[in-house]
């Protein structure tokens, strides 16, 4: 089971063209900035839609164009966490936790809440706005509200590119923690290799809008498939 | 120098204005956002009809309400043989002229507002499971509520001031339809200047009072 | 670059020409505010002062007679004021807007009722106005348009003011008062006689106001005193107060002047 995309999309002079599958895990997207990765989030979340081409989770078609089906984002059922975090400025804590629930029940929801809240540590943090609050913490309840609804699949689009490194670092920990929790795809975007490195089950490599290598990490490290893989993975510095 | 017909003018003007608002935040807020977040053909062509009255002198759009709404009028005429009603020389017909002079402030203001939302807290929302009407309900009105202040508080202005459709279409009848820029205008012209004093005065540090208010919410200081 | 150029040329010379024509026109032109009711007939009497003073100019201002005076009382530069009423004649005569020696009565009109010409309503005289089915009245404002007073005085005259006060609906001048009744807005209206000739196909005349139900209705002109153009401004109004205007006047509906305002010219 799992997440399978084949999507192909031309807008403004970029073709994008992919098609890739992968299982419970988590996989990273690299590449440059520009490369297309975004854009395949933004597809299989259903905020943006392929010329041609399907998008499959587990046993349902979200999205199918020669059949015609076109599931809207809000009943994909995916976590999304979104490169700035898009945590409501005008509500507290709780209540960003809170909009991620389907529960009708208002003790319910209360409830999973605050079970969110305990497991994220974000415990004392409730009645607190964004802006009041850390990057880490901001982090954690964008990931909290993403898995309130116990997503499908989990689509991270360059989460941490606003912490610094330790921070990061601590951020893959908590990546790893989240997967042992929540056995699902996780689909995440990042030009940091060492990042890709470390926490990638599947590294999915795309440059141009096409997809030119995937395979574990160790592999693609040690046996690029083409020059441009080689440069990829061993710039030191992020891309 | 507050006398039984000045304070109705008062009354008159501020009932008016307030009814006129209420439609105004409704349709106009309903209008704004759909103009900021869909595309479709024709788009700015209906933007620019809904911004005409704005730039277009009051007595055209009298003109245009009268041959809509008049006794005779293309909606004015059926409504008459329905209901034996005309609305010329209500004050309905007030309500009508401020609407639709002071609703492109309202539309625009909030248009802008939205569109400064960020993107990504409304897909965030459409992500977490929530329709279009719900997103723009606890997401978008929210965080673009001072440009919708603001344009409350210029509407309301803007309707408390209009005259010249209002002329057209209410007339200006003592005791029925002559709001306060109708009242000075004709104790002005028959020569009551002092009795026109008090409203004059009053008007003016209304005026002024509001246009305070939507400059400071505009500049998100309240 | 050239037609940026020309575009500026021609948009700022315009003005300047404009300017050009105005200025020569004051420099051989009057003035003539006069109540709207005298409007058609005015015009036609303009263009008689024109063909018979080469080369000058008459300009009109039609409006009610109230807001006339108060133009004049502004400094607005009028050369010749015609009203249709005495009270506002007097008014200008008090505030010394006019040259006293100047003021002569020219004509005469009387005070209709007019219904709409498609109008399914039974009015037949002015007591009708009491009626249940007579929604809505037009008359001019009484403060400042003559046509409103005298209506006023022919409402009072018939006992109808506690009746139909509520239906009243006032305009700002007698020929608005003529469009809402032609328009259909009202269900009837009261102006002069000349001016429902003025729209014979939309109204219908049901009544004509007995000469005792209202003041005479004597429309007198004057020059303006503050004119810088004594000898043209006497020479209209002299030509108003002459045989040959008369003749126009009588075309239009006018009366002669006297207080018996039935009288021909």
């Amino acid at each position: 089971m799992g997440l399978s995309v084949n999507l192909k999309k031309k807008v403004n002079g970029f073709s994008l063209d992919v098609a890739w599958e992968i299982g419970n895990e988590l996989t990273v997207l690299f590449g440059y900035s520009g490369a297309g990765k975004s854009m395949t989030l933004q597809m299989i979340a259903g905020l943006s839609i392929p010329d041609a081409g399907f998008v499959r989770i587990n046993t349902s078609k979200l999205f199918d164009r020669s059949k015609g089906i076109n599931v809207p984002p809000q009943e994909r059922h995916l976590g999304y966490v979104f490169q700035d975090l898009a945590l409501f400025p005008h509500m507290t804590a709780l209540d960003n936790i809170l909009y991620g629930s389907n529960n009708t029940g208002k003790s319910g929801r209360r409830e999973s809440a605050m079970e969110m809240i305990r497991a994220f540590h974000l415990e004392g943090l409730e009645e607190k706005y964004p802006a009041e609050l850390s990057g880490g913490q901001k982090q954690r309840v964008a990931f909290a509200r993403a898995l309130m609804r116990k997503p499908y699949a989990l689509l991270l689009d360059e989460p941490f590119s606003a912490l610094d490194n330790p921070l990061r670092i601590e951020m893959r920990r908590f990546l790893r923690d989240i997967k042992n929790k929540f056995d699902v795809p996780i689909v995440l975007v990042t030009h940091d290799v060492t990042e890709a490195y470390t926490v990638a089950d599947t590294l999915i490599v795309y440059s141009n809008g096409k997809v030119i290598q995937k395979g574990k990490p160790k592999d693609v490290f040690d046996n690029p498939w083409s020059a441009e893989v080689e440069i990829l993975v061993n710039s030191k510095k992020s891309l | 120098m507050l006398e039984s017909s000045v304070l109705f003018s008062l009354r008159l003007s501020f009932q008016v204005a307030a009814v006129a608002t209420f439609f105004i935040i409704v349709i106009g807020v309903t209008v704004a956002y759909f103009l900021a977040q869909r595309n479709f053909r024709g788009k700015e062509l209906l933007d620019m009809l809904f911004t005409l009255p704005l730039v277009l002198p009051p007595t055209v759009t009298g003109y245009y309400l009268i041959i809509l709404f008049g006794r005779n009028g293309l909606i004015g005429k059926p409504i008459y043989a329905w209901t034996g009603w005309s609305i010329m020389f209500t004050w309905h017909a007030a309500v009508l002229a401020s609407f639709v002079v002071a609703l492109p402030l309202m539309i625009k203001t909030t248009r802008a507002a939205i569109e400064t939302v960020d993107k990504n807290l409304i897909n965030a929302s459409y992500t977490l499971g929530h329709s279009e009407f719900e997103t723009a309900v606890r997401v978008i009105l929210p965080l673009a509520k001072r440009g919708i202040m603001a344009g409350t508080v210029l509407s309301f202005a803007r309707a408390l001031g209009e005259f010249g459709a209002t002329l057209m279409l209410a007339g200006n009848i003592p005791g029925k339809t002559d709001t306060m820029p109708l009242a000075i205008y004709s104790l002005a012209g028959s020569g009551e200047w002092s009795q026109a004093n008090g409203m004059v005065i009053l008007l003016t540090l209304i005026s002024g009072l509001f246009l305070y208010f939507a400059n400071r919410y505009s500049k998100r200081i309240i | 670059m050239r037609n940026i150029f020309m575009a500026l040329l021609i948009t700022i010379g315009l003005p300047f020409l404009g300017t050009e024509i105005a200025v020569a026109a004051d420099q051989q032109g009057i003035i003539v505010s006069a109540a709207i009711s005298l409007k058609t007939a005015f015009e036609e009497i303009g263009k008689l002062f024109e063909g018979k003073y080469k080369g000058v100019k008459v300009t009109f201002n039609f409006g009610a007679s109230g807001d006339l005076v108060r133009q004049i009382e502004g400094g607005a530069p009028v050369d010749v004021f015609a009203s249709a009423a005495q009270k506002d004649m007097d008014e200008a005569e008090k505030k010394g807007l006019i040259a006293l020696d100047s003021r002569v009565n020219f004509a005469g009109n009387s005070i209709v009722l007019i219904i709409p010409a498609d109008s399914n309503i039974r009015i037949q005289t002015f007591q009708d106005l009491g009626l249940n089915q007579v929604g809505k009245i037009a008359a001019g404002n009484p403060k400042t348009v003559p046509a409103g007073r005298y209506a006023e005085e022919v409402f009072v005259h018939f006992k109808l003011l506690p009746a139909i006060k509520e239906k009243l609906v006032y305009a700002e001048h007698v020929r608005q008062v003529l469009d809402y009744v032609a328009r259909g807005e009202v269900d009837a209206g009261v102006v002069y006689s000349t001016d429902a000739m003025v729209r014979a196909k939309d109204i219908k005349i049901v009544a004509v106001a007995p000469v005792e139900s209202h003041r005479p209705v004597i429309y007198p002109a004057a020059v303006v005193s503050k004119t810088g153009k004594q000898g043209l401004a006497r020479a209209f109004v002299t030509l108003l107060a002459s045989e040959e205007a008369g003749k126009v006047l009588e075309q239009y509906g006018f009366k002669a002047p006297g207080k018996n305002s039935r009288q021909r010219f």
